[in-house]
């Protein structure tokens, strides 16, 4: 199934950001997959993975479960998952899926960054 | 000066998509477009293209098996300060496991088949802390969407037509204004 769905990588101190554009839904599994492994793949790995929805204009159910996904494999690799860039109505989505709980949302990447990566020496 | 009675039901729009994965996007973009001005504030329009969106995705996949073939049946209607969308698939109840009901947004109710029950009609309630354990499958979370976008959906059942049925209220449900 063709993916309306992108993913780029880029790791900062500490932490790796996947910046998502498109759709997140089932066809989006494979790039989500696969960013999440770039994501990590460096040595040592970022403690913390960024999941920036900003350009991300559709989730549907499928989408949450590949999140949802992702999340469990961080967790038992013991990283910390947040998010940015949720737009309200999907923000809403990982309040009522109890998502919120489990990842920290951040209104914008440069507020998630700030937060996560030591300051410049 | 004539006045239409407020219970009468008023057919806005009607149209059928074929049962290809996607279809689920032109959907919510039609309906969108035809309840647009009718006084859904933005969040409850984006709740409802969100319903719309997974009902018709379930009706696409489960209901008729994704065969193009085979239309899923979109219609709109208001009755009032009732907006109701009826989704229409031909999956009869006999299909993956569902059952005529209701639902409310608070989290009451059953009905809806959408493959990712127990076979039975009965659809476990998600539980994202089970998800992560790997209790329960990543996948499930549907119905739990609609149940909680909607003020209220229930399901019908005509021999193969299956239908959904999702409500929004255009005036007066600030109950739910969670933003």
């Amino acid at each position: 199934m063709t993916s309306a769905c992108e993913a780029a990588t880029r790791v900062l101190p500490g932490a790796a950001v996947i910046e998502l554009s498109g759709e997140v839904d089932g066809s989006a599994a494979t790039v989500l997959t696969t960013a999440y492994e770039q994501a990590v793949s460096a040595d040592p790995g970022p403690r913390t993975v960024v999941l920036d929805f900003a350009a991300v204009d559709y989730i549907n159910s499928t989408g949450i479960a590949l999140i949802v996904s992702v999340l469990a494999r961080a967790r038992a690799e013991r990283r910390k998952v947040v998010a940015c860039g949720l737009s309200p109505h999907y923000r809403e989505i990982f309040d009522i899926t109890r998502l919120s709980d489990f990842i920290e949302l951040f209104p914008d990447l440069d507020r998630a960054v700030s937060q996560l990566t030591p300051p410049a020496a | 000066m004539t006045q239409m009675a407020r219970s009468t039901p008023r057919r806005l729009d009607a149209f059928t998509l074929a049962s290809e994965p996607g279809n689920e996007r032109l959907a919510l973009a039609r309906v969108a477009g035809t309840v647009r001005g009718l006084g859904l504030s933005q969040a409850r329009l984006e709740r409802l293209k969100t319903a719309v969106a997974e009902a018709t995705m379930n009706a696409i996949e489960h209901g008729n098996g994704n065969r193009p073939e085979i239309p899923v049946e979109v219609e709109v209607t208001q009755n009032g300060e009732e907006i109701v969308v009826a989704i229409s698939d031909q999956g009869g109840e006999n299909n993956t496991g569902f059952g005529q009901g209701e639902g409310t947004r608070d989290g009451q109710g059953e009905g809806i088949r959408d493959g990712r029950g127990d076979g039975a009609g009965n659809h476990e309630e998600p539980d994202l802390a089970r998800k992560l354990d790997g209790e329960q499958s990543p996948r499930g979370w549907g119905l739990f969407l609609i149940r909680n976008m909607v003020d209220a959906m229930h399901v019908t059942t005509d021999g193969q037509r299956h239908t959904i049925w999702l409500t929004m209220r255009t005036g007066g449900a600030a109950h739910d204004e969670r933003m």
